[in-house]
C-alpha cells in the first residue's frame, strides 16, 4: 500500500475519531433530510381501510361495497359482526361499518335504511373520513334506488319493469361515468408537479454538506500547517508530492464516506430508486468529492491563516449552495441560471437527480461528469503550486 | 570537511526569510553518540537551523552532510537517519498514542508489524504503556511531550534533533525526558539539543553551541565554556549565557 493511501486511510480514522466532525458531515445533513423530508416528502393522499361486516349479503350490499373500493386510497375490510365488534374492543379497528340485514330489501322496497357506523371515541381522522365517503357512497345507492322504484312504478302500466330497470341502469352507468359535477385537483407550479421533490432535496443536502466539508478539510489542512503535523511528515520517507496526493485522497475519502452514508440511509429508509441508481450515484459522487477535495486544497493552499481558509471556503460553499439551484430548479434563463454555471451544485444535483429519479443513467451525466472531473483537476493543478508545508518550508 | 567521528557537518549555513538573515554562515559539528546543545535566546535561528539539517528547508548557501549523505542532494538517505521531534507538539489529538505512533512510522519507512513492535518499545521507553490507547487530547502536557519524543524514535535513528522538548511540562516529566536522553545517547544515538534551560544544558550535553542574532558565538563543552567566562567550578552556564549574550530583552 503506498503512502499517500496509508495517509488517507489515517486521514479517514482521524475523521471517524472526530466527534465533530462526525456530527457536521453526517448526523446534521441525516436530521435535515429527515426534517426536509417530514415537511415536503411522503405520500399526502388519503390511504385507509373501511372495515365492514356485510349481515346483508344482497345485492345493495355488495354493490355499496364494490363502490367504496372504488374510491381511490381506501381498501375494504370484510369482517363477520362478532370479529368486527372484537377488532373494535381492541381498538384494533377504531371506525367500523355494518350494513344490516334487510338492507337490500330495504332500498328495493323504498322503506329507511342505515348503515351502521361503530366507532370508539371519535373514531380517528381516518375513520371520520371514511365514514363520510361511506354515507356518499350509501346515498347515492339509496337515490339510484329510489329512481329505479320511482320510474317503474311511474311506467309500469305502458313499459315492461324489465325495461325500465335495463333503461335506468344505462342512464345510471353513463351518469357514474361521465358525473354531471366533478371536483378536480390542479397542483400549483406544473414543473413541481412531474418531479417528487424528494429527488431533488436528497442531491441538495449531500452536495451541500460535502462543500461544506471542504471548510473542514481546509482548516484542517491550515490547523496541521501550524502545529508543525505537515513538517513533521516531510523529515520521514513522505515526500511533498506524496504528502500532497495523501491530503487529496483524504478528502475524497471523506466525501465518500459521507456521500455513501446518506445515499444508502435514503435508499434504505425512503426506497428511492434501486440498487441500480445506487452503484451509480456511488460513481458520481467519487467525482463530485475529487472536485471538492481538490477545492479544498486550493482553498488551504492559498491561505495563509485558519480565518482566511474559514471565510474563504464559506463563500465558496454559500455562493454554491444559494446559486447551485439546491433546492430548487433554476431555470433555463435570468441571472440565477448564470450564476448557477459558475457552481459545483448546478452539475452535481442534476446529474444525482436524473439518476436518484432514474429518469438518466451515469451515461447521460457525462457532461456533467467530465465537467466535474475538469474542476478537479484543474484546482489540483493549481494546489499542487501553491502547496506548502509551511510558509517557509520547501 | 567533516572528521571521520563527525556524525553531522554543516557549513556555513545562511538562511534568510524576507530579507531578514536568520541564520548567518552557521558551521559546527555533531560528533557521533554525544549529545550536543544548540542554545541561545528567542530569535538567535536555533529552530531554523534544525529545520535546514532535518531537510525541511533549503538553506540559501552552505552544506549539511549527515551520515556521510549531503542533506541537499541525498535528503532520502538523510531522512532515514534522522528523527525530529519539533518545539511544537506535532501528533494528532483526537487520536491514541499508538495510533499516532504507528502512522509516523509507518511514514518513516516501517511496515505494519515494524511500527507496532516499534511502538510498543518507543512507549515504553517513555512511560507511557498503560495509556497506549488513550486519546492523546486527555493526556497531560508532560505525557504529550513524552509521545512528541515517542514519534521522532519510531524510526530507531542514528541523530534524534530534539528542540527544546521540555517546554511547559513539570519536574517529573522533565526528568523523565532527561533519563531518556542520556539512555539513547548512551545506546550510541547522536542527539542535536536546543533548550532555553542552562541548567538542563549543563547537565545533558558533552558540547554546547550558543547562537545570537543567527551566529554561533561560542562552542565548547561546557566546562570550557564556563572558563571563558571565569572559574569553571563556580560558574553557571547561565552566567556564561547572559555574558555572552547579553542582558537585554528578546522577542
Amino acid at each position: 500500500m503506498g503512502r499517500p493511501t496509508l495517509l488517507a486511510l489515517f486521514e479517514v480514522k482521524r475523521f471517524l475519531a472526530d466527534r465533530g466532525a462526525l456530527a457536521f458531515s453526517i448526523a446534521l445533513p441525516i436530521v435535515l433530510f429527515a426534517l426536509m423530508v417530514g415537511v415536503f416528502g411522503g405520500d399526502t393522499s388519503f390511504n385507509s381501510t373501511a372495515h365492514v361486516a356485510d349481515l346483508d349479503g344482497g345485492e345493495a350490499a355488495r354493490e355499496l361495497i364494490e363502490r367504496i373500493e372504488d374510491v381511490d386510497g381506501l381498501d375494504v375490510r370484510l369482517y363477520t359482526e362478532a370479529g368486527l365488534n372484537d377488532a373494535l374492543d381492541r381498538s384494533a379497528v377504531l371506525t367500523g361499518f355494518v350494513i344490516p340485514a334487510g338492507f337490500t330489501g330495504a332500498l328495493e322496497s323504498g322503506t329507511p335504511a342505515a348503515v351502521r357506523v361503530k366507532r370508539r371515541g371519535n373514531g380517528g381522522d381516518a375513520g371520520q373520513i371514511t365514514a363520510a365517503i361511506v354515507q356518499g357512497a350509501a346515498d347515492g345507492l339509496a337515490s339510484e334506488y329510489e329512481l329505479r322504484r320511482a320510474l317503474g312504478v311511474l311506467v309500469s302500466e305502458a313499459i315492461p319493469p324489465e325495461q325500465v330497470e335495463a333503461h335506468t341502469g344505462v342512464l345510471l352507468g353513463d351518469a357514474r361515468r361521465n358525473p354531471p359535477v366533478r371536483v378536480v385537483t390542479q397542483t400549483l407550479d406544473e414543473q413541481a408537479e412531474e418531479e417528487n421533490i424528494l429527488d431533488r432535496l436528497l442531491p441538495g443536502v449531500i452536495v451541500m454538506f460535502l462543500l461544506f466539508s471542504v471548510t473542514l478539510n481546509a482548516q484542517t489542512l491550515i490547523e496541521e500547517r501550524r502545529n508543525g503535523t505537515l513538517e513533521r511528515l516531510l523529515t520521514t520517507q513522505l515526500t511533498t508530492g506524496q504528502l500532497f496526493a495523501g491530503k487529496f485522497l483524504a478528502g475524497v475519502s471523506r466525501g465518500m464516506l459521507q456521500t455513501i452514508v446518506l445515499l444508502v440511509l435514503a435508499f434504505v429508509v425512503l426506497r428511492i430508486a434501486g440498487p441500480a441508481a445506487l452503484a451509480q450515484s456511488a460513481v458520481l459522487a467519487l467525482v463530485v468529492s475529487a472536485a471538492a477535495s481538490a477545492i479544498a486544497l486550493v482553498i488551504a493552499t492559498a491561505a495563509r491563516t485558519e480565518d482566511q481558509a474559514t471565510w474563504g471556503a464559506v463563500f465558496i460553499t454559500m455562493f454554491m449552495t444559494v446559486f447551485g439551484g439546491t433546492f430548487f430548479p433554476i431555470g433555463d434563463s435570468g441571472v440565477l441560471e448564470l450564476l448557477s454555471r459558475f457552481t459545483l451544485n448546478r452539475y452535481a444535483i442534476d446529474a444525482y437527480e436524473g439518476i436518484l429519479g432514474e429518469t438518466a443513467t451515469l451515461g447521460d451525466a457525462t457532461f456533467e461528469m467530465a465537467l466535474l472531473g475538469g474542476v478537479a483537476v484543474v484546482c489540483l493543478i493549481v494546489a499542487r503550486a501553491l502547496f506548502r508545508v509551511s510558509s517557509e518550508a520547501k | 570537511m567533516a572528521r571521520m567521528e563527525d556524525f553531522l557537518a554543516a557549513t556555513g549555513l545562511t538562511k534568510s526569510f524576507d530579507s531578514v538573515q536568520v541564520v548567518d554562515s552557521v558551521s559546527f559539528t555533531v560528533r557521533s553518540q554525544e549529545i550536543f546543545g544548540l542554545l541561545g535566546p528567542n530569535g538567535a535561528g536555533k529552530t531554523t537551523t534544525i529545520r535546514m539539517l532535518s531537510t525541511v528547508l533549503d538553506p540559501d548557501d552552505g552544506d549539511v552532510t549527515i551520515g556521510g549523505h549531503l542533506v541537499a542532494k541525498e535528503s532520502d538517505a538523510v531522512r532515514k537517519l534522522i528523527g525530529v521531534c519539533p518545539q511544537e507538539l506535532a501528533l494528532y489529538p483526537e487520536l491514541s498514542a499508538i495510533d499516532n505512533l504507528v502512522f509516523f512510522g509507518r511514514m518513516a519507512g516501517l511496515s505494519g508489524s515494524e511500527a507496532k513492535e516499534s511502538a510498543a518499545d518507543v512507549l515504553e521507553r517513555v512511560g507511557l504503556t498503560d495509556r497506549a490507547k488513550d486519546a492523546v487530547r486527555k493526556y497531560s502536557g508532560g505525557m504529550k511531550r513524552r509521545v512528541n519524543i515517542a514519534i521522532a524514535l519510531m524510526s530507531r535513528p542514528q541523530l534524534l534533533f530534539l528542540d527544546e522538548p521540555t517546554v511547559g511540562i513539570d519536574p517529573q516529566s522533565r526528568n523523565h525526558i532527561f533519563d531518556t536522553v542520556l539512555a539513547l545517547r548512551d545506546e550510541g544515538m547522536t542527539v542535536l539539543y536546543t533548550t532555553h534551560y542552562m541548567e538542563e544544558a549543563d547537565r545533558l550535553c558533552d558540547r554546547i553551541a550558543i547562537m545570537d542574532e543567527g551566529r554561533i558565538i561560542a562552542l565548547g563543552t561546557p566546562a570550557e565554556l564556563k572558563a571563558q567566562v571565569g572559574d569553571a567550578d563556580t560558574t553557571t552556564l547561565e552566567e556564561v549565557f547572559l555574558s555572552l549574550t547579553g542582558r537585554s530583552l528578546r522577542d
